[in-house]
């Protein structure tokens, strides 16, 4: 940038700053989004320990559809008769799990295969992208169903599934960000002094691209929440009775002119919880890249 | 150029006589983001006669280059500017962009450093040349289509029609800057600011650049301000130099008074740091030691005192003032130099 | 998106020989070959990991369509009907050869060919998606511009606060509202359902503003925020911004001309990028609103185990999402002067 040659980076002198009030936004950036999944992440792993929640299944169906602020009922009830706000409790457990073990297996492998791949070059990297490409391609859904179909739809089998989503993902992240630093001397002196391929890989590539990677999974919990929701909501993903926030969607759109707040709760907790993922990804996308 | 014509040059248009075409006084520009403040401009003055040509020397963080964008209104919204700088009587600073734009390209026009960068990639150069032909008065398609020409003739551009129809990436950088002054003139500017303009070109094409900017200059009448960290450069080419350090003009004084009794330690330090064929082979180019100051805390005293040989205890307590030692030759130091280097 | 090749840097120098030689050396030509090659693998790859996903899935396809009740005999003779005693291989390359003259097989269920079934359902679908697309650059560009010509006020900050929100709504989840607004609550719309284009533009479009403005809003987002941002930082980067500028011409003229010109590549690609995951996003927003598109079509048959169709909705979906990236690369080798050229 020539515009300014002030010993200073571009990014000191982009906008106008308003002082105290900025200073206090930038902590507020942070702040939200990480108080927002606090509350959220305690809530669904640990209310239910803490403080009387009644079970998510098996229902008594006398008690059904009751409305919210009803006496143990504080969303009230489905037409199960079960509890609303411990269905979407134990529903956002299978949703966070799922997302960070679609996430943590799509950084691993997915961070490894593209690292290799642009570290190796040539034919390898080939091979590896045009592997990816097909993943790319080949839509989820069908993945999901053939091994809903062989194994039976479950958590761990929607994880596999969706891993298939994240793996070619994080790989072209971790492509990239490979290809930028192969071209930083550090890493031709690194190549020089006779390092092996292993230590670039561990000791010079993965600290340096992991930030990014990281930065990346955070808005990847949210595509892979939304994602998973979907599934489960066309009866593809955790199957009822099971809660899921997806499920419950799905299940709340048969009577939503009767009862259309048990389409809203699960609706809200969704948005809210990607909101705070994608908050928390920009804000960490912002400061990775010096702003 | 020799000395002798040189100091032809000089003697023709020894004052311009009358008043100033841009007169600059007591410029400050300072940036304040996220509660930090960078004083790029500290207090710059300085008079342009038509027909001169002025060259601002100094390191990157000088505020050589801020200054000039300064006066064009091209700084971004962060920058905070005070002070005055009256193009033929009139005040530019602190117009509204509305009234700015009149004076950009028609009264004073730019050229920047590097020249891939400073065109549209994906323009062709006919239309980002009649952009600016037909930004300043009402002219036709076919108009500005013959006055594109001219220019492209007045740069010496080569096949001026095929070029007309290309791309920037099409051009080798010496052509493209040639392009990039042929929108410069487009409106007749009365003033030119040559922003590092040859900085980015080899040193063929910088000696061709320069020779253009010269006779253009002689032939239109115009002004130049030639913005350079290159001591070298203005002593071939400019009339006056001021050397500029921490936002602050450190030396002013026309070329040869300025060559033949260089005052100030800094101007002494970059005149070291050019490379010469008298010097023994082998022998280690003279570097200033030291970093340039810090723009956001600058010292009390004068900013170039821990990089300054000649530095002495008063230099610490007071910033030495900016004034006329000898007629026409104005310093900012305590301890100046004796005046017999190069 | 680079499209860098040394190979194609040699035609810059290329005299005019003749209008067919030129036309055939032009670099973008080659450049069109050499991509098409390169999709062709692709879908193959797909179509072959389709093939594989599904026969791997447990139970005999004969049996799951005649139900428990079926003799033996019936199954076997069923089985060999729909050519499934066939070697797996065998019946990839049947499937592979039929597809390649345009058969992509008989419906296990209706018993219909594949082919003029979807070509229906296409329809559908790429109206739903067009019209998203429409409206969602409609607004984006606007909204992106006007938030750049003043970065960090009001507008802009609006702007930016909306798109980030709306991001974090799902397409699913806006669905649901807007049929619950403006379908159950105030009957605007028809809740579900699709009237083709035969019964009326006015009752067509009707019927497709609810799914496609459920799909279109995210998008809108996305754009919005990619679009102003790519501005905002040529705006305040690039030198040549400073030129345009520099010349006197108006903050409208800097941000249209220059800054809108370049972004505009940027924004092609994403498009371009975004078609290929749209089209999975169609099929929940056609269960949603039961509209009678390829997303239906492939859920209902994931559903009924009909794997022949399943087969070619995973085909079509890969095509379409490897020829947008196809499109996208092509369109911007012939806007991009860089690449027309050959080199950068």
């Amino acid at each position: 940038m020539a515009i300014v040659e002030a010993s200073a980076s571009p990014a000191l002198l982009e906008e106008a700053g308003q002082g105290r009030v900025r200073g206090w936004l930038r902590h507020l950036e942070l702040a939200f989004p990480i108080g927002l999944l606090t509350l959220i992440i305690g809530a669904c792993f640990f209310w239910p320990m803490i403080a009387a929640v009644p079970q998510p299944v098996g229902g008594d169906v006398l008690e059904s559809n009751l409305p919210a602020f009803s006496p143990g009922h504080l969303l009230g009830t489905d037409p199960n008769g079960n509890d609303v706000f411990s269905r979407i409790l134990y529903g956002g457990r299978s949703s966070l799990v799922v997302g960070v073990a679609v996430n943590v297996l799509g950084l691993l492998v997915g961070g490894t295969l593209g690292a290799v791949s642009a570290y190796a070059g040539g034919k390898i990297d080939a091979v590896i992208m045009r592997l990816l490409d097909v993943l790319i391609a080949f839509p989820s859904l069908v993945l999901t169903l053939a091994v809903a179909q062989s194994l039976g739809p479950s958590q761990l089998n929607t994880i596999f599934a969706l891993a298939f989503f994240s793996v070619p993902a994080f790989a072209r992240v971790s492509r990239a960000a490979t290809l930028r630093l192969r071209e930083q001397p550090f890493m031709m002196a690194a190549q020089l002094c006779g390092t092996s391929t292993w230590r670039m890989l561990f000791r010079h590539i993965a600290p340096n691209i992991t930030p990014q990677l990281v930065t990346f999974s955070m808005l990847g919990m949210g595509i892979i929440i939304v994602i998973e929701g979907a599934l489960s909501f066309l009866g593809l993903g955790i199957p009822p009775p099971a809660p899921s926030w997806g499920n419950m969607i799905s299940q709340g759109q048969q009577a939503l002119s009767a009862t259309p707040m048990l389409v809203v709760w699960p609706c809200v907790v969704l948005f809210l919880t990607v909101l705070a993922f994608n908050l928390l990804g920009e804000t960490l996308r912002g400061r990775w890249s010096g702003r | 150029m020799s000395i002798e014509e040189m100091a032809e040059r000089t003697a023709i248009v020894a004052d311009g006589g009358g008043q100033p075409l841009l007169e600059v006084e007591d410029l400050r520009v300072r940036f304040e983001s996220r509660g930090r403040r960078v004083n790029a401009v500290n207090g710059l003055s300085y008079r342009l006669y038509e027909g001169r040509m002025l060259a601002i020397i100094g390191e990157s963080g000088s505020g050589k280059s801020v200054s000039s964008r300064a006066l064009m209104g091209l700084l971004p919204g962060s920058a905070r500017i005070s002070g005055s700088a009256r193009f033929q009587g009139r005040q530019l600073l602190g117009l509204p962009d509305r009234e700015m734009r009149r004076h950009r390209g028609a009264d004073i026009a730019m050229v920047f450093q590097d020249p891939a960068r400073s065109l549209n990639p994906t323009m062709r150069i006919g239309a980002q040349i009649t952009e600016a032909v037909r930004a300043h008065g009402d002219v036709d398609k076919r108009a500005a289509y013959e006055r594109a020409m001219e220019l492209l003739q007045l740069v010496r551009l080569p096949a001026p029609e095929r070029r007309f129809h290309e791309y920037p990436h099409q051009l080798s950088g010496g052509m493209r800057q040639r392009v990039m002054i042929a929108i410069a003139l487009a409106a007749d500017p009365k003033l030119l600011i040559a922003d590092e303009a040859t900085t980015a070109l080899d040193v063929t094409t910088q000696a061709q650049i320069m020779e253009l900017l010269l006779e253009l200059q002689e032939r239109l009448g115009m002004a130049i301000i030639l913005i350079s960290h290159d001591l070298g450069l203005a002593a071939t080419y400019a009339h006056d130099v001021i050397v500029m350090y921490a936002g602050r003009a450190v030396e002013y004084a026309p070329a040869s008074t300025l060559f033949a009794a260089v005052r100030m330690p800094y101007t002494e330090a970059l005149l070291g740091a050019i490379p010469r064929l008298e010097r023994p082979p082998h022998s280690p180019l003279p570097v200033t030691p030291g970093q340039p100051p810090d723009l956001t805390a600058l010292p009390a005293g004068c900013p170039f005192e821990p990089r300054c040989p000649r530095a002495q205890d008063d230099c610490r307590t007071e910033a030495p003032p900016f004034t006329e030692h000898e007629p026409g030759h104005w310093w900012a130091c305590y301890h100046p130099c004796e005046g017999s280097s190069s | 998106m680079t499209v860098t090749d040394p190979a194609l840097g040699d035609a810059r120098e290329t005299a005019a020989p003749g209008v067919a030689t030129r036309i055939l050396r032009s670099p973008s030509l080659r450049l069109i070959v050499r991509r098409l090659l390169a999709a062709i693998p692709i879908i193959i790859g797909v179509s072959l990991l389709t093939f594989i996903v599904l026969s791997l899935i447990p139970g005999n396809a004969a049996q799951l369509l005649l139900g428990p009740e079926a003799t033996p005999e019936q199954v076997e003779a069923m089985t060999r009907q729909m050519g499934l005693d066939q070697p797996p291989v065998q019946r990839y390359l049947d499937w592979l050869g039929g597809a390649l003259t345009g058969d992509l097989g008989t419906s296990l269920v209706s018993q219909q060919p594949v082919t003029s079934e979807l070509g229906v359902r296409l329809g559908v679908t790429g109206e739903l998606v067009g019209l998203a697309f429409l409206m969602s650059l409609g607004f984006a560009i606007p909204v992106a511009l006007l938030a750049a010509y003043r970065p960090n006020r009001l507008f802009d900050r609006v702007s930016m606060l909306v798109s980030i929100t709306g991001l974090a709504v799902a397409n699913y989840v806006i669905a649901l509202l807007l049929v619950l607004v403006f379908a159950v609550q105030f009957t605007f719309f028809p809740a579900i359902g699709y009237v083709p284009l035969s019964q009326g533009l006015g009752e067509n479009l009707r019927s497709m503003l609810l799914p496609a403005v459920s799909i279109a809003f995210p998008l809108f987002c996305f754009y919005t925020r990619f679009l102003r941002g790519d501005l905002v930082d040529q705006l305040q980067g690039e030198d040549y911004i400073t030129t345009a500028r520099a010349k006197g011409i108006g903050p409208w003229q800097v941000l249209l001309r220059h800054a809108f010109r370049n972004s505009s590549f940027g924004l092609l690609t994403v498009v371009g990028l975004n078609l290929g995951t749209l089209i999975g996003a169609t099929v929940i927003i056609e269960q949603i609103f039961a509209l009678p598109g390829i997303g239906q079509l492939m859920l209902q048959a994931i559903n009924t185990r009909d794997f022949v169709v399943v087969q070619a909705c995973v085909v079509v979906f890969a095509v379409v999402a490897v020829l947008a990236n196809l499109v996208t690369d092509l369109l911007y080798a012939v806007l991009d002067p860089r690449i027309r050229y050959g080199n950068r």
